[in-house]
């Protein structure tokens, strides 16, 4: 499903009639720098940013309120992106929340891994704010 | 009413003939996780048996045993320890690298001699890693071998986990190694974004 | 025992002595180092804390201070930091929302995994002077419907022996009962001298207190098969790896599918992977896996 994606352009255009202001996403990255770069460019085009700084810490704010998108990070401490991801795939109240997974891993067998784990879109880091943007609109608007 | 006052059993001292290395050793391969992690918590006390604990975690799936292994290498903070644990770096499990960069941030003594090899490694993963350790890692050193990243590495996402740990960490000495690496990736629009904001948070000071 | 402190804004001394740029590093530390998360509105408060910090210190700027705290690990700041921005207090009711989730939601789901004559294990730790345990008790004895069903145990343990007596004596003024309903302070306390009421004599003996010292397995085992842990606000004063062996042996200590709760600011994400989170519509708390859980 995920490789059926459009382009970048196309899912904006086409995204931009569905999505709407209050959409929650979750960015899960032990990095502060990932996180704030995440929320600049989620904010400026009208999402609400929830941060967590590890697969746990996102689990806890996945069960504590209403979030329509999770951004996560491979490596982290504590839990990681895969094992997250597995955790959320697993538990009825969250399944259905698309998921984009990023990571610095490029290898074919990363991307596989992802998938596998629950991600819905897997993006490389460094992240660029275009296809980054694109891609959330895309799947927040699927949901929606 | 429902409330029974509890016995708080007696503590069972000693459990003899099995706290002997050997014995414990093999403790570490029983079938039943509570054993293993008895075992592996008993060896975190137990100089010279890091080699048992690191051939065990190399392939323990049960995270509760595995944590009590990290756990106890991380008592026992040898160089044998640490230098056993970032062989793990290179894990393709995620969450062994996760426990690994972890238990490594919480040894500095130990591990400080060999950051400069990490930083050297010819996998940026391991590079990348290394990063992030320094991020916790309470020694003097950090801010110069992040510095270091900074001018030297040549992969962008070696140099994006340096720069993140400077935002924590950085001192107005270490902005002209951030402007470095600006100026070495110019096309990379989150580098830029997050050299900023280290530089905004290094300069403060 | 503790709580982020909550103080109005004060208007003496200079607006901001931290920049921006400075707290929001010191935030991002502290919450790292101690799971808590300071509330940006109590601004003005965090900074006196912390500029009282680097006078104590004898340092000359926020960022001699903030370094040495980084870099040297300066062994003791960080529990005197703690002990800065928290408040230690400790009286019945205190975060109620947790013992009202003990009765309405994980007492039952307890219960479903007994079998007939297995009793229901919980334990308080730290229990201070003993408001959290009779807190408890008394709870389970009004609004559990179910409490005469099964045997219920409760522990109550801290490390310092003082406090201890004090729990066992269970005498206390009428601020540590403010919050407690009147008509439970008539049916469980008795007055013993002018606005001091002591818990009575049935409920008192019903509580099994003990020295414990949470880092050290060989104290923790005699406590086993316990089904819901209080330990609240003591984890965030201890170290990294104090802190993961509070965890390991809180986990050993644990029967599966039993019950932790931390104090409102703290969170298990920064110390442990050996537990999962559990919402339940009162509080979040925490949960021990059953085994044979996928890695």
């Amino acid at each position: 499903m995920t490789n059926a994606l459009p382009t970048p352009s196309a899912a904006e255009a086409g995204a931009r009639r569905f999505t709407w202001p209050g959409t929650r996403v979750l960015v899960v990255d032990d990095a502060i720098t990932i996180r704030l770069f995440c929320r600049q460019i989620l904010e400026k085009a009208g999402f609400e940013v929830i941060e967590a700084i590890n697969g746990l810490e996102g689990l806890e704010q996945l069960l504590q309120g209403t979030i329509d998108l999770i951004v996560v990070d491979v490596n982290m401490q504590k839990m990681d992106g895969y094992e997250m991801l597995r955790e959320v795939r697993r538990q009825p109240v969250l399944s259905a929340i698309p998921a984009v997974m990023m990571s610095t891993k490029s290898k074919p067998e990363d991307v596989d891994k992802a998938y596998a784990a629950g991600a819905n879109y897997y993006l490389f880091k460094p992240i660029r704010p275009e296809p980054f943007l694109a891609c959330v609109r895309l799947l927040t608007a699927t949901v929606q | 009413m429902g409330l029974v006052k509890a016995k708080i059993r007696k503590t069972k001292t000693g459990s003899g003939a099995s706290d002997d290395m050997v014995g414990l050793s093999a403790a570490l391969q029983a079938a039943d996780p509570a054993e293993r992690r008895s075992a592996a918590r008993r060896l975190g006390s137990t100089t010279g048996c890091e080699a048992a604990l690191l051939d065990r975690l190399a392939f323990e799936h049960e995270a509760s045993v595995r944590e009590m292994l990290v756990l106890s290498l991380m008592q026992l903070g040898t160089q044998d320890a640490v230098r056993g644990l970032a062989e793990h770096l290179r894990s393709e499990d995620a969450s062994l690298r996760n426990a690994v960069v972890e238990a490594l941030e919480a040894m500095p003594d130990a591990v400080a001699p060999n950051i400069e090899l990490l930083l050297a490694d010819h996998d940026p993963d391991v590079r990348i890693f290394a990063c992030n350790l320094l991020v916790g890692l309470a020694h003097p050193d950090v801010p110069k071998w992040l510095s270091h990243v900074l001018e030297n590495d040549s992969h962008v996402n070696v140099c994006a986990a340096a720069v993140d740990a400077l935002t924590e960490i950085g001192r107005p000495d270490c902005v002209p190694a951030l402007r470095a690496c600006a100026r070495r990736f110019p096309e990379e629009p989150f580098l830029s974004f997050a050299i900023d904001v280290a530089i905004a948070r290094a300069a403060e000071q | 025992m503790s709580a982020l402190a909550s103080e109005g804004q004060g208007a003496e001394g200079p607006p901001h002595p931290l920049s921006d740029e400075e707290l929001a590093k010191f935030s991002e530390f502290f919450y790292r180092k101690t799971g808590i998360r300071l509330d940006e509105r109590k601004r003005y408060y965090m900074e006196r804390r912390i500029v009282e910090r680097i006078r104590r210190t004898g340092c000359r700027s926020f960022f001699e201070y903030f370094t040495t705290l980084k870099l040297n690990g300066a062994a003791g700041e960080l529990e005197a930091l703690i002990n800065e921005m928290t408040v230690n207090e400790t009286y019945f009711w205190r975060e109620n929302y947790q013992f009202e989730c003990m009765t309405r939601s994980m007492l039952d789901e307890i219960a479903r995994r007994k079998r007939p004559g297995e009793p229901i294990r919980i334990w308080s730790i730290p229990c201070s002077t003993g408001e959290e345990p009779y807190t408890i008790a008394i709870h389970i004895l009004e609004y559990w419907a179910r409490a005469d069903s099964y045997d219920i145990e409760i522990f109550a343990s801290d490390i310092d022996s003082n406090v201890l007596k004090r729990a066992r004596d269970g005498t206390y003024d009428e601020r540590s009962l403010s919050r407690l309903p009147p008509q439970l302070r008539a049916r469980y306390f008795k007055l013993v001298s002018e606005r001091r009421w002591q818990v009575i004599n049935e409920l008192r003996s019903s509580i099994a207190f003990g020295s414990v010292n949470l880092s050290d397995p060989l104290e923790t085992a005699r406590y086993r098969q316990i089904d819901l842990i209080f330990c609240r606000n003591l984890l965030i004063y201890f170290d990294d790896v104090s802190r993961r062996l509070a965890a390991e042996n809180m986990f050993e200590a644990m029967s599966p599918g039993g019950f932790i709760c931390l104090g409102h600011s703290e969170s298990m994400s920064r110390i442990t992977n050996l537990f999962r989170p559990r919402q339940f519509a009162e509080a979040l708390v925490y949960q021990k896996p059953a085994p044979s859980r996928g890695a």
